[in-house]
C-alpha cells in the first residue's frame, strides 16, 4: 500500500496536465458531433453554398435557388465581405453565389446577366460549380423554346429526372464515423497525458536519493516493482474508463452496440500499450527535464503520422509506410476498420485481430527493451 | 551586475539541452511532420481513376451509348476516369462488398446504380450518369416540341436531331465571374500555429531563468535572493537573455519554414517580424508569470506551461484547422484570451486580408496579454519573505 500511496500523491500533483489533455479530447468530441440525424441511405456529397439573392421576385432565381438547395447545403450568412471571406477560407462554405437584381427578367429575354461567385477552390467547390452550371446551361437551352411558367416547369422536370441509387451498406455511418473520430483523437490524449504522467511518476521514484532509500527499506524489491506496475496499470485503466464514459456521454447510445464494444476493446489494448511506452521512456531517459520533450515528440509525431489529426485517406502513401513502425498506426487502422464493419464473421474480423496482435507484440517488445535497460542500469549502479 | 547576470543567464540557458530542444529543435521537427502530413491534403482532392462494374448481360440496345459514353471519359490524355469491369450481378455484388469497386451500374431497361457507402467518388458517378440522362431527356423534349410545329420537316429529322444533340452537349453558361481571392491554401494555418507554439514555448526559457532567482526553488535561488542586487535588475536581465535566445530560435524556425518547407507568410515581411517579436514577448511574460505565480516544482511548472500551450494551439487549429473557425464563430471569447490564437490570427490576417485592422487588433491583444502577465508576476515576485524554506 505504501507504494500506492506515494503513487497517488505524485499523481495528484500532476492533475492539471491530465485535466488539460482530457479537456482537449472533450472539446474535440463536442465540436465534432454535429446533429443527431443518422444516415443510412445514399446521399450525394453536398457542397456548402451561400446564395446572396438580389432578385427576390424572379421566377428563375427562385427555381435556381430551390434546385441548388436540393443538391447542396444552403448556408445562411450575413452579406459581409469579411465574414464570407473567412467562411470560404475555413471551408464553412465552398461556394458563394451572388444573383444580380432583375436576373430572371434579363435571362428570359436572352441576355446573359453576370453572376458573381466566390469559391474555396477545392473539390467541393467544383461540385458546387457543376450544380450551378447544370441549371444555367439547361435553362439557357430551353429559354429559346419556352417562356414564363412553362420554362420553369420544364427545367424542373428535366432536372428532377434522376437515376435511382441503391446503397448496400446499412450501417449508420455518421454516428460510427463520429465514434471513430473520437477514438482516433484519443490516441493523442492517451499518448500525451497518460505517458507523460506515468513517466513523471516513475522518474520520481528513480531519483537517486529516493532509490537508495527504497533499496535499504524492508520492502522486497520484487514486491515494490509489482506494486508500482499495478498502480500504473490501474491509472491507465482508470483513464481509459473515463474516456469510455465520456464517449458515451458525448456521442450517445451508438457506443452501446457491438461496434462500441470493439472500439472500447481496441482502445483498452492500446492504453496498455501506452503503459509500456511510458515504462520504456522512463527507463531510457535519465534526465527528468527531457521527458516533457520526448513525450511531446512521441505523442504529436505519432498522432500526425498515423492519422489522428489528418484522416488517413488524405495522408501521402510514403507517410503511411513510415507510420507502420508506430503502434498508433495499427490502433487507428483498427478504428477505421470497425467504422465500416458490417458483418462480424471471421473474414471481416481477421484484419482487426491481426492489428491487435501487432499492438500486443509492440507492447511485448517495449517491455523486453525496458527489462534489458533496467537490468543494465542496475548492474551499472552496483559498480 | 546587470551585464553579469545577463551573460551568465545566457550561457546557462544555452547549455541547458532540454530547453534548447524545446525552443530550437522541437518546432522544426513538428514543422517537418506537418509538411509530411499535409503535403497531399490539397492535391489529393484531385480526381483519380474510379473502378466500377457494369452488369454485362443487362445492357440493352438503347443503352449501348451509356457504356460508350462512360468508357470515353478521361481525366488526362492517358488516364481514364472509369475502369470498367463487365461481369454478372453476383460477381459485381461481391466485388462491391470487398471494396474492389465503387459502384455497380445496371443498364437494363431502367438505369440503376448500386454503391456501398456515400462518398465523393460515388457522387461523381451519379453526377455523370445523371447529366448524361438529363441531356438525353432534353434532346427528346426539344425534338417533341419541334414536332408539334405544323411545318416540321420530317425528312430532315436525323439532321435536326444531330443539331439538337450538338447544341445540348455544347451548352454552357459563360457569364460567371470568379471574384475570390488567390490565397486559399488553408494548411498554412497549421504552420502559423507552429510559430505561435514556438513563441509560447520560448516562455520555458523565461520560466527557467526566473526560477534560478527564486529562493523557494533552489540553493542558487536562495543565494541570489540574499544578494544585495535589486531584484528588478536580476529579473530584467534574465528575461532579456531568455528573450534573445527565443528570438534566435524563432529566426531559425522562420528560415526553415520559408526556405525548406516553402510556407507562405504573405508579402509584408516587416509586419511578420513585428508580430513574431511581440508574440515571443507574450510567450516570455507567460513563462515568467507561471514561474512566479505557481508554487510547485520546476518540472510541473514546465508541464503546465506546455500543456496550456498545447490547449491554446489546439483551439487555434493545430490539430484540425477548422477548430479555429468553429471556436472563433461559436465561443469567440475563448480565442480572444488565447495568446496562441492571437499570433495565429495575426499571421492569418497578414496572409489573407488586404486591410490591417485585424492585424493591429491582434498586436494590441498580445500587448494587453503581456501586460497582465507582467502585473501578475510583479505582484507575486515583490516583497517575498520567508520565515523558513
Amino acid at each position: 500500500m505504501i507504494v500506492f500511496n506515494a503513487f497517488k500523491k505524485i499523481l495528484w500533483s500532476n492533475k492539471v496536465m491530465i485535466i488539460i489533455y482530457t479537456l482537449i479530447l472533450v472539446l474535440f468530441a463536442g465540436f465534432n458531433s454535429t446533429d443527431d440525424k443518422s444516415q443510412m441511405n445514399f446521399s450525394a456529397t453536398k457542397p456548402d453554398i451561400l446564395i446572396i439573392n438580389h432578385d427576390k421576385d424572379g421566377d428563375i432565381s427562385k427555381s435556381l435557388i430551390e434546385y441548388i438547395g436540393n443538391n447542396s447545403n444552403l448556408v445562411d450568412l450575413e452579406n459581409d465581405d469579411k465574414k464570407i471571406a473567412d467562411a470560404l477560407f475555413f471551408r464553412e462554405i465552398n461556394y458563394a453565389i451572388f444573383i444580380p437584381s432583375s436576373f430572371s427578367e434579363d435571362f428570359e429575354n436572352g441576355k446573359n446577366p453576370k453572376i458573381e461567385i466566390k469559391s474555396s477552390k477545392d473539390y467541393n467547390s467544383s461540385l458546387a460549380e457543376l450544380i450551378l452550371k447544370n441549371y444555367l446551361s439547361t435553362a439557357s437551352i430551353y429559354r429559346k423554346e419556352f417562356k414564363g411558367q412553362e420554362l420553369v416547369d420544364i427545367i424542373e422536370k428535366t432536372l428532377s429526372n434522376s437515376i435511382e441509387i441503391g446503397m448496400t451498406n446499412k450501417l449508420d455511418t455518421k454516428k460510427l464515423s463520429e465514434l471513430a473520430d473520437y477514438y482516433n483523437f484519443a490516441n493523442y490524449s492517451l499518448l500525451a497525458g497518460c505517458v507523460f504522467v506515468i513517466c513523471m511518476i516513475l522518474t520520481s521514484f528513480k531519483n537517486a536519493n529516493i532509490e537508495k532509500r527504497t533499496i535499504v527499506s524492508s520492502i522486497n524489491y520484487k514486491k515494490f516493482n509489482r506494486q508500482l506496475l499495478l498502480s500504473n496499470a490501474l491509472f491507465a485503466f482508470s483513464l481509459w474508463l473515463i474516456y469510455i464514459i465520456l464517449s458515451i456521454i458525448l456521442i450517445g447510445k451508438s457506443m452501446l452496440t457491438v461496434h462500441g464494444l470493439l472500439f472500447a476493446i481496441n482502445s483498452l489494448i492500446f492504453s496498455m500499450c501506452t503503459l509500456t511506452i511510458a515504462f520504456l521512456i522512463a527507463n531510457a531517459i535519465k534526465n527528468k527535464e527531457a521527458i516533457n520533450g520526448i513525450v511531446n515528440v512521441v505523442a504529436l509525431g505519432s498522432s500526425f503520422l498515423s492519422g489522428t489529426f489528418v484522416p488517413t485517406e488524405y495522408l501521402p502513401d510514403g507517410v503511411l509506410k513510415i507510420a507502420r513502425i508506430l503502434p498508433s498506426y495499427y490502433y487507428i487502422d483498427n478504428n477505421n476498420l470497425i467504422k465500416s464493419l458490417e458483418k462480424f464473421d471471421f473474414k471481416n474480423l481477421y484484419p482487426l485481430i491481426m492489428n491487435t496482435v501487432i499492438i500486443i507484440a509492440f507492447a511485448l517488445i517495449f517491455m523486453a527493451i525496458t527489462n534489458f535497460l533496467s537490468k543494465k542500469n542496475r548492474k551499472k549502479a552496483r559498480l | 551586475m546587470f551585464l553579469h547576470n545577463f551573460k551568465y543567464t545566457f550561457k546557462t540557458l544555452f547549455k541547458n539541452k532540454s530547453l534548447i530542444f524545446w525552443t530550437f529543435a522541437f518546432p522544426i521537427i513538428l514543422g517537418t511532420l506537418f509538411h509530411m502530413a499535409f503535403s497531399d491534403i490539397e492535391s489529393s482532392e484531385k480526381l483519380h481513376t474510379i473502378k466500377i462494374a457494369i452488369i454485362g448481360d443487362s445492357i440493352t440496345e438503347e443503352k449501348k451509348h451509356y457504356d460508350t459514353f462512360l468508357s470515353s471519359i478521361t481525366i488526362t490524355e492517358e488516364e481514364k476516369l472509369f475502369e470498367i469491369n463487365y461481369t454478372d450481378e453476383k460477381v459485381a455484388k461481391k466485388l462491391l462488398d470487398d471494396g474492389d469497386i465503387k459502384a455497380i451500374v445496371d443498364l437494363s431497361d431502367k438505369t440503376k446504380i448500386t454503391v456501398k457507402t456515400s462518398g465523393i467518388e460515388e457522387t461523381i458517378i451519379s453526377q455523370i450518369l445523371n447529366d448524361f440522362q438529363k441531356k438525353e431527356f432534353m434532346i427528346t423534349t426539344l425534338l417533341e416540341n419541334k414536332v408539334k410545329d405544323e411545318n416540321f420537316d420530317y425528312a430532315n429529322i436525323d439532321s435536326i436531331y444531330q443539331q439538337l444533340a450538338l447544341e445540348v452537349s455544347n451548352s454552357n453558361y459563360l457569364n460567371i465571374e470568379d471574384t475570390s481571392q488567390k490565397s486559399m491554401s488553408y494548411t498554412v494555418i497549421e504552420f502559423y500555429t507552429l510559430i505561435a507554439m514556438a513563441c509560447l514555448y520560448g516562455g520555458t526559457l523565461g520560466l527557467t531563468a526566473i526560477n534560478k532567482g527564486l529562493a523557494n526553488m533552489s540553493s542558487l535561488g536562495k543565494r541570489t535572493s540574499v544578494s544585495p542586487t535589486r531584484k528588478i535588475k536580476i529579473v530584467i536581465s534574465s528575461a532579456l537573455a531568455s528573450f534573445i535566445i527565443s528570438l534566435i530560435g524563432l529566426a531559425l524556425l522562420f528560415l526553415y519554414t520559408i526556405f525548406v518547407l516553402k510556407v507562405d507568410y504573405g508579402t509584408d515581411i516587416t509586419s511578420v517580424i513585428i508580430l513574431a517579436c511581440i508574440g515571443s514577448f507574450a510567450g516570455l511574460t507567460f513563462g515568467i508569470a507561471i514561474a512566479s505565480v505557481l508554487k510547485t516544482s520546476e518540472i510541473t511548472k514546465t508541464g503546465i506551461m506546455i500543456s496550456v500551450t498545447m490547449l491554446g494551439c489546439f483551439l487555434s487549429g493545430m490539430m484540425g484547422i477548422t477548430m479555429k473557425y468553429i471556436v472563433d464563430k461559436n465561443i469567440p471569447i475563448l480565442n480572444m484570451i488565447n495568446p496562441a490564437n492571437m499570433i495565429t490570427d495575426g499571421f492569418y490576417s497578414l496572409y489573407y486580408y488586404e486591410t490591417r485592422e485585424r492585424f493591429y487588433y491582434n498586436i494590441i491583444s498580445l500587448l494587453i496579454f503581456s501586460l497582465i502577465m507582467i502585473l501578475l508576476s510583479v505582484n507575486s515576485l515583490r516583497r517575498q519573505r520567508y520565515d523558513s524554506i
